[in-house]
């Protein structure tokens, strides 16, 4: 019995053998093992033990339980916070499955190639822009008096809108969604053009030969082929979203009040305004538990493409 | 047919319009000075001020030699990090292979603010804070992930009888490695060049913490305060931000394909 189990293994030697076999390939994993652990691991588990403490990140750092836990419970920037992105985050969902899908099936149809090339590329130039670069745009387009948006409004007649878009509380989070208009070119729509492109052209073409109409086409056949894209920008976008920092922070600072406040903002602010590295590492770990949840809330119900040959 | 067609041009040229139309505002605002600009928002108007490009740069040239260091730094420990451990995972089937490999693409699960603070503390207590390489390490970490997971499909495409050949030779790991698998990969490697260099140039929120003062004050900050004449005004600022976009622009008119390929595969795959 123990000698035919042994003859079953013929490796020979134990594990550290095998280990001390593949000695190179180990050390080819030593410079990313080093870079990812020395930079974002270490720091990834401290966030989370760090959470537990009063931490100044210089000389106080004291145990303090749930503490952090309990305050960003009552903390009512917190609840903003989360509310705000949760509106940004359905908003914004809501428009990249619909406006980038439009682009996408539209130049997808397109039968004048160069015109189709040209738009291919052009809805994607934008991807390169730094998202500064937009959010700078954008603030002075909301500008005061003279911004292009109020003078615009003057312009069709409709002055009697005009507004301080981002001073006004009830217009300030809209402004910021609003940044990007009409959210066309970007990755979303990337993603949707290379789904389509993935098709087989058979498909159509049998479609064709029994007459179904464009919008059954995109029903039937282009819709559910996108699925694994949809999915994919169901993910970067919460992603994204729950994270969405530049566009607060330059055009309004998370005013009028708090109005404008998301999480990535209030970490920034516990930090490194008020030194308090301890209740801000909660906050990023709340972040990363609703994160998670949602992630697996998608995975389970949000199905791939079926494979159709 | 014929019509509809038309149609489905006609609506995809309207929606490229009016995504372009904001950048194009800058464009033409940003050879205007200030009173053009209130006059005339909408079209070019006479005269253009080429000199806002020239007293922006003044403003921004350090900056973008900064980003310029800092971006060149990361690209390079990415690919140097990252091509290593591909090939590592391409080509042997060692032990806890999948538990490392899991480590490594775990990454690509955590949100960057979750880990902002500590990460500060650490870098701070290397003696990185307000340095180049301070702010290249962690951006080149992040984009260490997608570049595993990219090139190691990648050289697992490649040739078997390749590697069989070269061993016959008795080439050993770096051998191969450096003289053969990098070579082919070429193709691969210029993506994931893109795609970190992407990401590292356009990070704002790492060097917003990391950074102090003009020292080593990158062209994705300097941006934000640029200083203007009263006669200029916005005009000098709008011409900054395009030529801190002009670098990425022109990288990726030369390198569509590359570009795409990355943006695509990186999104599919992670």
């Amino acid at each position: 019995m123990n000698e035919r189990a042994y003859n079953i293994k013929p490796r020979s030697g134990g594990l550290w053998n095998r280990i001390w076999k593949y000695r190179t390939a180990y050390l080819f994993l030593v410079p990313s093992l080093l870079l990812l652990g020395s930079i974002k691991y270490l720091p990834f588990f401290t966030a989370f033990v760090e959470s537990l403490f009063d931490w100044n990140g210089v000389n106080i750092n004291t145990f303090i339980g749930l503490g952090n836990y309990e305050e960003l419970l009552q903390d009512k920037k917190v609840a903003v916070a989360f509310a705000n992105v949760f509106k940004i985050s359905l908003f914004t969902l809501i428009v990249n499955l619909t406006l980038p899908m439009l682009a996408a099936v539209l130049v997808f149809r397109i039968r004048n190639i160069r015109l189709q090339n040209f738009l291919k590329v052009g809805f994607i130039v934008p991807l390169v822009v730094p998202m500064m670069v937009l959010v700078l745009l954008w603030r002075w387009l909301y500008a005061g008096d003279f911004g292009l948006i109020n003078q615009f409004l003057d312009l069709i007649g409709l002055g009697s809108l005009k507004h301080s878009w981002l001073g006004d509380p009830s217009t300030a989070l809209w402004a910021i969604i609003f940044v990007g208009f009409p959210w066309v070119a970007g990755l979303p729509f990337l993603l949707y053009l290379s789904g389509l492109q993935g098709i087989s052209e058979d498909l159509f073409e049998v479609s064709q030969i029994e007459g179904v109409g464009p919008f059954r086409r995109f029903w039937s056949i282009e819709l559910p082929l996108m699925a694994s894209q949809i999915k994919l920008v169901l993910m970067l976008t919460l992603i994204q979203a729950f994270q969405v920092f530049e566009a607060p922070y330059v055009l309004t600072n998370g005013g009028p009040g708090i109005t404008t406040i998301t999480p990535a903002l209030h970490i920034y602010d516990q930090a490194f305004n008020y030194s308090r590295f301890g209740y801000a590492s909660s906050i990023g770990v709340a972040m990363f538990a609703i994160l998670i949840i949602l992630t697996v809330v998608i995975q389970k119900f949000v199905k791939n493409s079926e494979k159709i040959e | 047919m014929k019509k509809r067609s038309l149609g489905i041009n006609i609506a995809a040229i309207v929606l490229f319009a009016i995504s372009m139309y904001p950048f194009f505002v800058m464009l033409i605002s940003s050879v205007k000075h200030q009173m053009q600009i209130y006059e005339n928002p909408w079209f070019f108007s006479k005269v253009f001020h080429f000199d806002n490009y020239w007293i922006a740069f003044e403003q921004i040239a350090m900056p973008i030699v900064h980003s310029i260091e800092v971006t060149a730094i990361g690209v390079i420990v990415t690919l140097l990090a990252s091509s290593t451990a591909a090939y590592a995972f391409a080509r042997h089937d060692f032990p806890f292979k999948n538990l490392f490999y899991s480590i490594i693409i775990m990454l690509l699960m955590i949100p960057g603010f979750v880990i902002l603070v500590p990460q500060f503390i650490n870098i701070k207590n290397m003696g990185m804070y307000n340095t180049i390489i301070g702010q290249a390490l962690p951006p080149a970490a992040s984009y260490t992930a997608m570049g595993v997971l990219l090139l190691r499909t990648y050289f697992e495409g490649l040739s078997k009888s390749l590697y069989e050949a070269a061993e016959m030779e008795g080439a050993k790991d770096a051998r191969i490695f450096t003289l053969i698998v990098l070579p082919l990969s070429k193709p691969i490697l210029a993506t994931v060049a893109i795609m970190s260099g992407l990401q590292i140039w356009n990070n704002f929120v790492w060097s917003l913490v990391v950074t102090t003062g003009d020292k080593v004050m990158p062209v994705i900050i300097a941006i934000t305060t640029i200083q203007s004449g009263i006669n200029e005004g916005d005009g000098v600022k709008l011409a900054g931000y395009i030529i801190a976009s002009l670098p990425l622009l022109i990288l990726f008119f030369a390198a569509t394909k590359p570009f795409v390929s990355g943006l695509t595969q990186g999104a599919v795959k992670g």
